[in-house]
């Protein structure tokens, strides 16, 4: 797998020019795969339908839209056509405009990659839950922690109660005990919710804000958060659009390590939100250990890891930037050695007028 | 908390002795004060290491602690530092573990440096008391001994 991935390699390779005729499931899969792949260049796409939902997302990712096939299929520069159009004439169409050089993928060959992309992308949903169960793999110590102590509290109060004479007292312990109970329980629900599997559903508008704050919860479960102050600075209304299971998902992942960066003597996290033209952006710094100049380069590589066996799985942070790459967004990292690390990602703006 | 009196050495005629309870949750150490004064003892708190060291050093609990129930898991000082430094200064004041992480490493290499109990949450109020009373009778032992 590495040597496709070889960037000085691809680098020297002048990109397969691929235009798409078809925009509904066929087109959309083919657009949010292909467009993340660097040697792949993307001239147009097109569809009879003017409506078809794949030339909404191709205007969202500024890839050129035309209602001229024949001027599509012609281009020159044009190396191949994907006819993921499912029209039995449309192979005849091509083979009447296309110039020589041009390769054609249509009938059953479009069939099949249409099927790999399907399959990459279950594939890729399996890697993230698994990702993620071996992540709650490690909370473990946390979660111990956090059930025990109140269990701890029921039993001592539990036990005062069957000699407690005090109206009063009953009243409060019995509170407490509830109280408790509900704390544990409260623990159960966040963390079915959170290893359930990633849903497919649509994407939705998404409350960044409210997502950090959900994952801030999820990873005090992960890990210990003593010694870390939390520091919140929120812009109102910064809303992406997204998976909502996806985003929490990246943000617990960013959190956790952010906070095991200053598992040694502490520090400060802070979650910064902020909307501007360009995008919404999420900001998640640490004042812990930092990360070497040298290992910037390879944080988000898969199965790269600086935590010990059986600790990291070292596809966090590879299945963080495949995330953001599917939702079409950035992330970039800054980091000094000893004084931490700030992770920035960046999600377009949501256009309001599709959702 | 009393200064260093003449009386330090007679302690309060209704106390079996003194605890001190070492946990970062105020709800915890509260059970467990209700729990260890049903038997008769003198419950002192700390939230973590550090208050821990701060309280033993403090005027007659230097000679009149007698027992450190201690949680692992702490802010500033865990438990284990804590533990460290006490075994290290106050090796005759007997320690017992009560946490929440049932780890056997973890106990193993504490009952190794001389802690007389590991106990995991939740423990029955009877066991708590029970150790306790245990690791008191080691502490009149050591006193014993001179």
């Amino acid at each position: 797998m590495q040597h496709l991935t070889d960037r000085p390699a691809i680098e020297k390779l002048t990109p397969i020019k691929v235009a798409i005729l078809g925009a509904g499931r066929g087109g959309i899969a083919l657009l949010d795969l292909l467009h993340q792949i660097p040697s792949i260049e993307i001239v147009g796409i097109t569809d009879r339908d003017p409506s078809a939902p794949g030339l909404q997302r191709a205007q969202d990712l500024h890839i050129p839209v035309t209602d001229r096939a024949d001027e599509l299929v012609s281009n020159h520069g044009v190396n191949l056509i994907m006819d993921v159009t499912g029209d039995p004439a449309m192979e005849q169409f091509i083979h009447a405009h296309k110039q020589p050089t041009t390769d054609v993928l249509s009938g059953s060959a479009s069939r099949v990659l249409w099927e790999l992309v399907r399959h990459e992308a279950n594939l890729q949903a399996e890697l993230f839950h698994a990702e993620k169960l071996a992540g709650i793999g490690s909370f473990a110590t946390g979660l111990a922690h956090d059930i025990n102590n109140p269990l701890q509290l029921i039993m001592g109060l539990a036990e005062n109660l069957a000699d407690e004479t005090d109206l009063k007292a009953i009243h409060e312990q019995a509170q407490d005990i509830v109280e408790a109970v509900r704390r544990t329980s409260a623990i159960c629900r966040d963390l079915t919710q959170y290893a359930r599997k990633n849903s497919t559903r649509d994407d939705t508008m998404v409350c960044l804000n409210n997502r950090l704050d959900e994952a801030l919860k999820i990873a005090r479960y992960a890990t210990s958060f003593h010694d870390i102050t939390v520091q919140k600075a929120y812009q109102d209304g910064a809303r992406i659009k997204g998976n909502p299971d996806e985003v929490l998902h990246i943000l617990v992942n960013l959190i956790t390590n952010a906070v095991q960066a200053m598992e040694q003597g502490g520090g400060a996290l802070t979650l910064a939100t902020k909307k501007s033209n360009d995008g919404v952006t999420a900001r998640i710094t640490d004042t812990g250990c930092g990360i070497e100049p040298d290992l910037l380069d390879r944080i988000f590589e898969p199965f790269f890891t600086t935590k010990e066996p059986g600790k990291g799985t070292g596809l966090g942070l590879y299945n963080v930037k495949t995330i953001v790459t599917k939702m079409h967004g950035k992330i970039t990292v800054e980091s000094r050695v000893d004084h931490g690390a700030t992770f920035t990602i960046i999600f377009p703006p949501p256009s309001e007028d599709h959702s | 908390m009393e200064q260093f009196t003449s009386g330090f050495f007679m302690p309060d005629q209704a106390t079996n002795g003194r605890v001190l309870v070492v946990d970062d949750e105020a709800d915890i150490r509260k059970v467990v004060r209700m729990t260890l004064q049903k038997a008769g003892y003198d419950v002192l708190e700390a939230e973590n290491g550090e208050k821990a060291i701060e309280t033993i050093n403090y005027g007659e609990n230097r000679l009149l602690l007698d027992v450190l129930v201690c949680d692992i898991r702490m802010p500033k000082i865990n438990g284990v530092e804590a533990i460290a430094y006490f075994r290290a200064n106050y090796p005759r004041v007997p320690v017992i573990v009560l946490t929440g992480f049932p780890d056997t490493d973890m106990a193993t290499s504490m009952l190794r440096q001389g802690v007389v109990d590991y106990l995991v949450k939740p423990v029955e109020g009877e066991k708590l008391r029970e150790s306790v009373a245990r690791a008191m009778e080691q502490r009149e032992l050591a006193h014993l001994q001179g």
